[in-house]
């Protein structure tokens, strides 16, 4: 029998264990959904997914039009609304990644023009380290996730293009210097805000790259899924490399920590790997234990990763509404600051650590309580925080969504007046009346997306509740339905305020 | 090093130039400083969403009122993604101009001003507009 650690040695299954040898498949939960379309098998598209060079077709453009910003960001115009690398970025960008979340799945980490970068780095820069073990985990991610958030809101990366195109060089400089140290491919792993954001929002995505048929899986001899396939089988040549994150495809459940780069599919010798439709956001119903994650309910990083998802959304909008100014003017009276940094702290404790242990501390006690269960608080807590995903996914595309919306045809005079600035104007003089859809047209979107998020949370709630307690499972939901519709209201408030776009207070 | 990395190296290496061409065509063909001075007023103070007044006094280095110009106005917000107001102002004496500026949401707006001289000089200038109130 073949040895299958070679891909994911120092990529385990749980941070600090080894990588369950992948010979012995345990069934997955039964499934309880219809026979799942496999969009590898459509006509077109298909053909296209399964070519070997696919990821890279859909990776050049996306490089492509990154140099354009960072070059437009750093030598184009300063003001935002007329600079490819801020409407690009914050409207555009933004505003189709949720949506392919939505209707697909995580495409965005396919098409990830880093790891064009980062592949053709690695044709001269062969890394033998692996990444250090005390860093397998998402919490140097999460960290960076809630770091960009806050300098967003400190620096009006909205509002600058400069220093939004130093952001996405400081991605390419952090994705060639980790994958070039580090084997296998611990930035998308372990460090790439975006990736995380990606992996937790594609739990509820309808798309999924898994495997067709496990019997097959279970006479594989060589689990080229992981291993990647060589010349020869005991060659050391690796002709097509495996998954880089220790996604072992009969025993991975779930999106998390898949970037869709099909390399599994490609190294598959059945061709056994399709990207199957399913229930979105089931997976967080599932604790078994999944291939490169572990347990759920045993993971507070990931738990805290879906908590700064969800609140971090809350908090995102509130950005760009009225009454954090208000707040804010407040909080610098009380602290006696001029400054922003401190009152954005201060918010910031408050919204993503502050509220969630307050909200899902006195959720996780109630449950225990009103469900006469006998357990510990932080495990339950942990265990329900996946339920609030779905919910934070909404605020996100109700936010996302209106400015993707309503500005979705300004990158065309935008583009034209780079292309202008630049003396070629090919394509003609700046059409700058077109904007995108009205909002009277956005917002009732945004309450459907909001209300398909909120359903989401209660379903997935309910379905915790019904496993952990089975003589009283109403009560244990309504727990955790009471924080998902108070989070739901204010979520409402915000998108009922009217927007205001303000990169100051205190008058500064 | 082989063929293929040369092919990919040869690739990025195109992109780059196309970036750095494009680059070096990205330069202004307005004064954007200078000896004029564009001062501005608006009404309401403080402003709010919907109509306001501006008005530009606009003068040379010697602070005489520079007259029979074209002025043209663009208010952005500091955003994108938002459609951008325009507004052409008429003179109201000599070096005094006037619009009426539509600011479409509350926040943080932009004011380009452009003037076309009549000795054919062009000039740009900019000035904030923040916190601009709902109404």
């Amino acid at each position: 029998m073949l040895k299958v650690s070679s891909q994911a040695e120092g990529l385990s299954e749980r941070p600090g264990t080894p990588a369950p040898a992948p010979h012995s498949i345990p069934p997955r939960r039964a499934a309880t959904t219809p026979p799942a379309t496999d969009l590898l098998r459509w006509p077109v598209v298909g053909r296209l997914l399964r070519w070997r060079h696919a990821r890279t077709l859909l990776q050049i453009p996306m490089f492509a039009v990154a140099v354009l910003m960072i070059a437009h960001g750093l030598f184009g115009p300063a003001l935002a609304p007329k600079n490819l690398a801020t409407t690009l970025t914050w409207v555009h960008f933004r505003g189709a990644l949720v949506l392919v979340l939505l209707l697909a799945g995580n495409f965005f980490c396919m098409a990830c023009p880093f790891m064009l970068a980062r592949n053709l780095a690695r044709r001269f820069v062969r890394p033998v380290r692996n990444w250090p073990r005390p860093l397998r985990n998402k919490w140097l991610s999460l960290a960076l996730f809630v770091l960009v958030l806050f300098a967003y809101e400190l620096f009006d990366l909205w509002a600058s293009p400069w220093w939004t195109a130093w952001l996405v060089v400081a991605y390419f400089a952090g994705a060639l210097l980790v994958d070039s140290l580090f084997r296998h491919a611990p930035f998308c792993k372990f460090v790439c805000p975006v990736g995380q954001f990606n992996f937790v929002a594609s739990t509820v995505s309808p798309l999924e790259v898994k495997v067709r048929d496990l019997d097959v899986c279970t006479s594989c001899q060589t689990k080229d899924c992981i291993r990647g396939r060589r010349a020869e089988p005991q060659s050391p040549v690796v002709i097509q490399r495996g998954c880089e994150l220790a996604l072992f495809q009969p025993r991975k459940v779930g999106n998390l920590d898949c970037t869709f780069c099909l390399d599994c599919v490609q190294a598959c010798p059945h061709d056994n790997v399709g990207i199957l439709s399913r229930v979105p956001a089931e997976e967080l119903t599932v604790d078994t234990l999944r291939s490169g994650v572990g347990r759920l309910s045993r993971r507070r990083d990931l738990s805290a990763l879906a908590v700064v998802f969800t609140f971090g959304a809350l908090l995102n909008a509130f950005g760009m509404v009225s009454p954090v100014y208000a707040l804010q003017g407040w909080l610098a009276g009380v602290l006696g600051v001029r400054s922003e940094a401190p009152v954005l702290g201060v918010l910031f404790a408050l919204a993503l650590v502050v509220e969630p242990v307050v909200l899902l501390g006195a959720a996780g006690w109630l449950s225990l309580k009103w469900g006469g269960r006998r357990g510990a608080l932080l495990p339950t807590v942990v265990r329900y925080s996946y339920a609030l995903i779905p919910l934070g996914f909404g605020v996100w595309l109700s936010h996302y969504g209106f400015h993707f919306l309503t500005g979705l045809y300004t990158f065309i005079p935008v583009a034209q007046g780079a292309l202008a600035g630049a003396g070629w104007p090919v394509l003609g003089e700046p059409l700058w009346q077109l904007a995108g859809l009205p909002e009277r047209v956005v917002y009732p979107l945004e309450l459907g997306l909001l209300g398909l998020g909120l359903l989401g949370s209660l379903l997935t709630a309910y379905r915790l509740a019904e496993d952990d307690a089975a003589a009283h499972p109403r009560r244990v939901f309504a727990a955790w339905a009471s924080v998902c519709v108070l989070l739901w209201v204010s979520a409402l408030w915000l998108l009922s305020q009217p927007m205001e776009m303000r990169g100051t207070f205190l008058g500064g | 090093m082989n063929k293929a990395s040369r092919r990919c190296l040869r690739a990025f290496g195109a992109l780059a130039l196309s970036a750095g061409l494009f680059l070096a065509g990205c330069q202004r063909r307005v004064e954007t400083r200078g000896d004029i001075t564009v001062e501005h007023e608006i009404e309401p103070r403080p402003p709010r969403v919907g109509p306001a007044r501006v008005t530009l006094r606009v003068a040379d280095a010697s602070g005489r009122p520079l007259g029979g110009a074209r002025v043209r106005l663009e208010a952005n917000m500091s955003h994108a993604g938002m459609r951008p107001v325009f507004a052409d102002a008429s003179e109201l004496e000599p070096g005094r101009y006037q619009t009426e500026l539509e600011f479409t949401m509350a926040g943080d707006w932009v004011v380009l001003v452009r003037l076309d001289l009549p000795d054919g000089r062009k000039i740009e200038r900019q000035f904030d507009v923040k916190g601009v109130q709902s109404g």
